[in-house]
């Protein structure tokens, strides 16, 4: 079976303060609907957001995106 | 639904409905044997204007309706499906091209269009070159609203 990029982005929201996607949008420098479409694995982002992400969330990048 | 995805759906809509009117008045005026580079010129004016005027009052309106993201920058997965979409509309042009050279080279391939249209070979050459245009204009909307519905 293939091999695809997950993600923990929703829980990692909820466990921070339930932190809204629109704010996360904001961090990170995208649009809402693309935090919707990475939750969803309907997109995969570029390196520097992922690494945004975690950064916020200030955790390593395997902790965020899981390719499996 | 992204203020970029609701104004592509819009330009989708614009574009189908001014150029549906456009062929549609070609192809009648081709079949009543009234088309003349007059009424073909004055044909393509209208839709250039009514164009203008859609398109601005379209960014206007969508403006006002979600004043809050009137501002919005593309991000990276806008930029990415529009690339894709100018990708798409870009074959589709390079095919025009090859048509409407062929044709010049060999006007045999489509002497039946010539007839229908009874215009000069440059106006046959000039529509079938807005045709191809408006294909890949009609492609390139049409794959990004896929890939903002369905991602990738």
């Amino acid at each position: 079976m293939a091999k695809r990029i997950s993600n923990n982005i929703r829980r990692l929201r909820f466990d921070n303060n339930e932190m809204t996607q629109q704010m996360l949008a904001d961090v990170v420098g995208v649009s809402r609907q693309t935090i919707v479409a990475i939750e969803k694995d309907k997109y995969s982002p570029s390196l520097e957001v992922a690494f945004k992400i975690a950064e916020y969330f200030n955790v390593s990048l395997d902790q965020v995106f899981q390719y499996q | 639904m992204s203020y970029k995805e609701r104004s592509i759906w819009v330009s989708l809509a614009i574009t189908l409905y001014i150029w549906f009117n456009y062929f549609s008045e070609l192809y009648w005026s081709a079949k009543q044997n009234s088309l003349t580079t007059d009424s073909m010129q004055s044909a393509l004016l209208v839709v250039v204007f009514i164009t203008i005027f859609l398109e601005i009052m379209h960014h206007i309106v969508i403006a006002i309706i979600d004043n809050k993201n009137a501002n919005y920058d593309e991000d990276e997965r806008d930029k990415k499906i529009a690339l894709i979409g100018n990708q798409n509309a870009y074959y589709i042009l390079s095919f025009t091209t090859i048509t409407a050279v062929l044709h010049l080279l060999f006007p045999v391939m489509s002497q039946g269009l010539v007839t229908a249209l009874k215009l000069p070979n440059e106006y046959v050459i000039i529509n079938i070159i807005i045709f191809g245009a408006l294909v890949a204009e009609i492609a390139k909307f049409a794959t990004q609203v896929f890939y903002y519905r369905r991602g990738f």
